[in-house]
């Protein structure tokens, strides 16, 4: 067993090298002149060289990648050209705000899905089990970012119920960061108020992103709860007058837990790289965000270090819940 | 199943609960008074000399001083960092006395030898507002002739001197020596402060807001601010509706749909006031169609100037090269929408009927400026002329007004007052030092150069006067421009904000200095 | 035990097509067992009417190429009006039909070029195998890992405005979903009986992939770039929210929100009609995809 996860960490490292290399080789040929904006319309041309040669601009591209690959891994992600900020800790901000989202919405649509799949499979066929595939197609064609307007014009425009924007009222202080996610933070510091504004404003983006997920959680777990219900020990308990409940529930928990388990890995690395107009919408400080605005400005070291950070957390995402879907799932041949 | 749905319940209704005091809660945080201002311009950089943008601006007129401030409307320049000045008849030299009770945020005070070296940094990086001092000022000619005298000696006569030098901040050498670096205390000064302003910053965090407080000793007393917070607010409906709520008391960035949303709104107060801001359409004078002056005039009187005003919301239109207040000649004849004129001047041109197909490009996510090339586009089908338009992103557009050939046929400028004087907008828009940029990408016209020039150097106000009359006319007979909308400036405020008098200069860099909440 | 080899590979390609046809004639009759899916093929074939009409049906055409009425602004949905008109006057209803047509043909034009690229990636990774497939599903698979939405925005706004652009940068990262597709399907069939028999008889790969074992993929393949169009829709306007994309004047859904947005809640119908449009768009591909799928491929019954 230990060998066995020892592999699959040694074999990522020459996935994440190929990574870095395939965002190494995107970044360089977006075309534009980044240089021109960071030196500004003042600028001399000594100015501009001396610019080109502090991001190693005028360096043969081999080279220039060997320069990125020691950089990442000594911690220099590169600086924005637009802040002249280290790359890095942008993203040290940036990232657990995005993730608290995707977090937020994974286990909204886990919850949810459960329940309402399970719901469904229980009423098969009566008008609750309808309602729901119809919602659950719905909700997979419906754009985030127009849910996204929809829940901020009803929620917090009209109702005032959640916050408008934004991860915390202004003229608080947040609770310390450890974590950089504010409900956690709130959590570990135990300020329950905190807590309280964190979700308000946490709210809606996170059910605007959970709205995919959760419709496909909701089919799969109907499906297999159905599975589940025709099977012949099912049957077989019933014609026995033993209430199928205490079977049920360890069956379908166990199917439960391992398609829910296919979809979250499905979904993270999707919804991870899906949050830019949610963010955009509720002016969520992420990833998003940050990618968007680099990309409007040619800034294409934050947007690197952006899609590389994600591709990275989805190569290893991926690679614990193959290990998770071992442990839960000993049936499960390990190459 | 029950006890979920109870469960969610409760959540629901302690949320709402919570929310009702939520704006109430944030604005009355123990007593203190700390002004929120919503803005969608971050503040990447604070080092004086270097940064630029009206968000810049605002954070350094707070935590740094210049000699003079600028004030009042119409603006004038009032005694600052300087109790007093003088000016010799040849406007060749500048003499200043400082203030004896200006304090450098650690307590030292600011003395000329400060000034000094403030300035000389100022030119020797060129950039930031360097441009407004550059080839004006004489590096060498900067001297501290005692503890708190400093003298300044020009390289030619420079008429709106006094008004740029509001810009020009100074900042504490001690500090700025110490962490000198490697490069002349710029990566230092980009995240830390050495100024003598108010105000410090308390929390920094970058594309969402920055906190100031107020220092315990100012130099210069005014209003009751504790603090304030500079938010990032993208969305110009969400800092609407911030004001609205009360949980920000001044948006900067409104546009004129939502300054009518706030129309009755109880507790907002509406600033709308004419400024000294631009929007024109330049127009490529160098290369392509539009070199031909005729294709040019016809354009410029094909122009649907009304839509473009009806879609400006609160604006006025151009009048000419010089915005109204800076010398704007009231007897200069613009081009209106005359379809008749403009099918005149097409028949003098190399296009008698149409039929060509011109460029425009914009800026990317820029609402107004898509909204305006549409109009263009309308306006230009009226001639026969065909309009491609191309968003790109701000890099690409200022690459591509490297040369004349790269440049579009059209292309928008916005143009902000810095300083209030006519040689701001004459110079910045149409002086051919400043082809190959962005803001006057390629008209040059040496004559018109030569007015400039004299108009700078002119210290005679009628004489001035004269001079950009002459200007004014020779320019729109030129018709490098298609002159568009002075957008007034929008600002809305809570009432609780007192103290705020409206200057036609850089508005949106809120001024903390004489700002109280009630 | 052997089987009788047919010599002539044509005889072996009618035969298969005619199985092919009378497999297409049982879906077809599948899927008119399913409501739904009916419902996506009836809003799909009404978008794609809207779509061709062009500007005619349209209540006034010439705002969709750009005319203005700056004196008719804002004016809420009336009788002449059905939407409502936005910041320049123009009729959103109009604007709503003329962006139908790029929402389109870009969300069409993406999925085939991606089906297109992805199955000859697949297609050569699975028949040749060896080291063209390990390195080309390498690529694939780190592709997928990568975000692709940040991705399609960074690459059009740097190849610049324009819906080719746009349906580059966005299909670029869309093959390795087909290419692993195809790749499974082709490696399912390399050793199936009239592939030995065509590769006995001297055919070269191409010709096999070409006229033997792509015809028999074309239903998975079909799936899904059906499933995938609705999101490849919804992509589209994802770029022109953030105002990537399509050249103005042309009407496209997501800028038209992203414009909208400064507009709320008072103009709520500039925002509103956009956002249905995209919805009902993606719901409609959406419904016969999934509708396709059943009909196609009913293993895989949800």
């Amino acid at each position: 067993m230990f060998a066995y996860i020892l592999r699959r960490v040694v074999l990522l490292v020459p996935v994440l090298l190929g990574l870095s290399m395939m965002v190494f080789a995107i970044g360089r040929l977006l075309p534009g002149d980044p240089v021109m904006l960071a030196a500004g319309p003042n600028a001399s041309r000594e100015e501009i060289a001396a610019l080109s040669a502090e991001f190693g601009l005028d360096q043969p591209i081999p080279l220039q990648y060997w320069r990125y690959l020691t950089g990442l891994l000594q911690g220099d992600w590169g600086r924005s050209l637009q802040t002249r900020g280290p790359v890095l800790e942008d993203l040290k901000v940036y990232l657990p705000a995005t993730l608290e989202l995707v977090l937020a919405a994974m286990l909204i649509a886990v919850v949810a899905g459960i329940l309402l799949g399970l719901l469904a499979a229980v009423r098969r066929n009566g008008w609750i089990d309808y309602l729901v595939r119809l919602a659950s197609l719905a909700s997979i064609s419906m754009p985030r970012f127009f849910l996204g307007l929809i829940l901020q014009l009803v929620f917090a425009m009209w109702l005032g119920w959640a916050a408008l924007g934004g991860r915390f009222p202004l003229t608080l202080s947040p609770p310390p960061s450890v974590t950089g996610m504010l409900t956690l933070d709130s959590l570990i510091a135990g300020d329950m108020q905190a807590l309280l504004l964190a979700l308000q404003h946490l709210a809606l983006p996170a059910i605007a992103m959970s709205l995919s997920p959760l419709a496909t959680i909701t089919r799969m777990m109907r499906a297999s709860t159905m599975e589940v219900l025709q099977q012949d020990y099912v049957l077989t308990a019933r014609a026995l007058g033993i209430p199928p409940r205490k079977l049920l529930f360890k069956h379908v928990l166990r199917n439960a837990l391992s398609s829910t388990l296919t979809v979250i890995g499905l979904y993270f690395g999707w919804l991870l790289g899906g949050t830019v107009l949610v963010e955009t919408v509720f002016d969520w400080p992420g990833v998003g965000l940050y990618a968007t605005k680099s990309i409007l400005t040619q800034d294409f070291m934050p947007v690197m270090g952006v899609v590389l950070s994600i591709g990275t957390m989805f190569v290893v995402f991926n690679l614990v819940i193959d290990l998770l879907y071992g442990v839960i799932n000993p049936k499960v041949q390990l190459r | 199943m029950e006890r979920r749905r109870l469960l969610k319940g409760a959540a629901g209704s302690a949320l709402a609960v919570s929310a009702a005091g939520l704006s109430g809660l944030a604005l009355a945080q123990q007593g203190k008074k700390i002004l929120v201002i919503a803005s969608g311009q971050d503040i990447p950089n604070f080092d004086p000399h270097v940064a630029t943008g009206y968000s810049a601006s605002m954070l350094l007129r707070n935590t740094y001083d210049g000699l003079v401030r600028v004030e009042g409307n119409p603006p004038k320049v009032m005694p600052h960092l300087a109790a007093s000045w003088a000016v010799s008849p040849d406007g060749l030299e500048y003499v200043f006395k400082l203030d004896t009770a200006a304090r450098f945020q650690d307590g030292t005070p600011v003395t000329a030898n400060a000034v000094a070296y403030s300035l000389r940094r100022t030119l020797r990086l060129a950039k930031g507002n360097a441009w407004m001092i550059a080839g004006v000022v004489d590096p060498n000619g900067i001297e501290a002739t005692d503890v708190q005298t400093v003298k300044f000696k020009l390289l030619k006569p420079f008429a709106p001197f006094l008004s740029v030098l509001p810009w020009q901040f100074i900042v504490n050498p001690v500090l700025v020596e110490t962490n000198k670096g490697a490069d002349d205390g710029q990566e230092y000064l980009r995240k830390n402060l050495a100024g003598s302003g108010r105000f410090k910053i308390k929390r920094a965090e970058q594309g969402n807001l920055y906190e100031f407080e107020r220092v315990a000793q100012p130099w210069k007393a005014g209003g009751n601010l504790d603090g304030a917070i500079w938010k990032i607010v993208r969305e110009t409906s969400s800092q609407r509706l911030m004001l609205a709520r009360g949980d920000a008391h001044i948006a900067v960035d409104l546009t004129s749909e939502d300054m009518d949303a706030l129309k009755d709104r109880p507790g907002v107060v509406r600033i709308l006031e004419p400024e000294f801001r631009t929007f024109s359409i330049k127009m490529n004078t160098e290369s392509g169609p539009l070199a031909d002056a005729n294709l040019r005039k016809a354009v410029s009187h094909a122009f649907n100037y009304k839509g473009m005003l009806d879609a400006a919301g609160y604006a006025e239109l151009m009048v000419g090269p010089l915005p109204p207040g800076l010398m704007s000649d009231p007897k200069l004849k613009v081009p209106r929408t005359d379809l008749e004129a403009a099918r005149a001047y097409m028949a003098k041109s190399k296009y008698p009927n149409g039929g060509v197909k011109l460029t425009m490009v914009h800026v990317t996510g820029l609402e107004q400026q898509r909204q305006w090339s549409l109009v263009l586009l309308d306006s230009l089908k009226k001639i026969g002329i065909d309009l491609e338009i191309k968003p790109m992103v701000w890099p690409d557009m200022v690459a591509s007004t490297k040369t004349p050939a790269t440049t579009a046929d059209f292309f928008p400028v916005y143009q902000t007052g810095n300083y209030a004087d006519p040689d701001n907008v004459a110079y910045a828009a149409y002086h051919s030092s400043r082809n190959g940029n962005w803001q006057n990408p390629v008209y040059k016209n040496p004559k018109v150069d030569a007015l400039i020039e004299k108009g700078r150097g002119e210290i005679d106000p009628k004489k001035r006067l004269a001079i950009y009359t002459e200007f004014q006319k020779m320019v729109v007979d030129d018709a490098p421009d298609i002159f568009g909308v002075l957008e007034k400036r929008r600002i809305a405020m809570r009432d609780t904000v007192q103290g705020f008098s409206f200057t036609p200069v850089a508005s949106n860099a809120i001024d903390l200095q004489k700002l109280s909440l009630k | 035990m052997m089987t009788t080899l047919p010599l002539d590979t044509a005889e072996l390609a009618q035969g298969a097509s005619r199985a092919r046809r009378d497999a297409w004639r049982r879906a077809f009759y599948r899927m008119r067992q399913s409501s739904l899916s009916i419902v996506g093929l009836v809003l799909v074939l009404l978008l794609l009417l809207v779509a061709a009409a062009g500007n005619s049906m349209a209540p006034f055409p010439d705002h969709i190429t750009g005319g203005i009425d700056t004196a008719m602004r804002f004016k809420p949905p009336s009788w002449s009006n059905w939407m409502g008109t936005n910041e320049l006057g123009q009729d959103v209803f109009s604007l709503v039909l003329g962006g139908a047509r790029i929402s389109l043909f870009a969300g069409l034009a993406v999925v085939l070029l991606a089906a297109a690229v992805g199955t000859i990636v697949g297609a050569f990774a699975g028949y040749l195998g060896g080291w063209t497939d390990e390195v080309l599903m390498r690529l694939a698979d780190l592709k997928l890992t990568l975000p692709g939405l940040i991705l399609a925005m960074a690459v059009a706004a740097a190849l610049g405005a324009g819906t080719l652009n746009m349906v580059i940068a966005i299909s670029l990262g869309w093959w390795p979903g087909f290419a692993r597709l195809v790749r499974g399907e082709v490696l399912s069939r390399r050793e199936e009986v009239y592939v030995l028999a065509a590769r006995a008889l001297g055919a070269g790969p191409v010709r096999i992939l070409w006229r033997h074992i792509l015809p028999n993929i074309v239903s998975p393949v079909i799936v899904k770039m059906s499933l995938d169009v609705g999101f490849a829709v919804l992509t589209v306007a994802s770029l022109g929210f953030v105002g990537i994309g399509v050249k103005p004047p042309t009407p496209e859904w997501g800028q038209m929100l992203s414009t909208a947005r400064g507009f709320l809640p008072d103009y709520w119908w500039t925002a509103i009609f956009p956002g249905a449009a995209i919805f009902l768009a993606v719901l409609s591909f959406n419904l016969l995809g999934d509708g396709l799928r059943d009909v196609l491929d009913p293993k895989s019954r949800r």
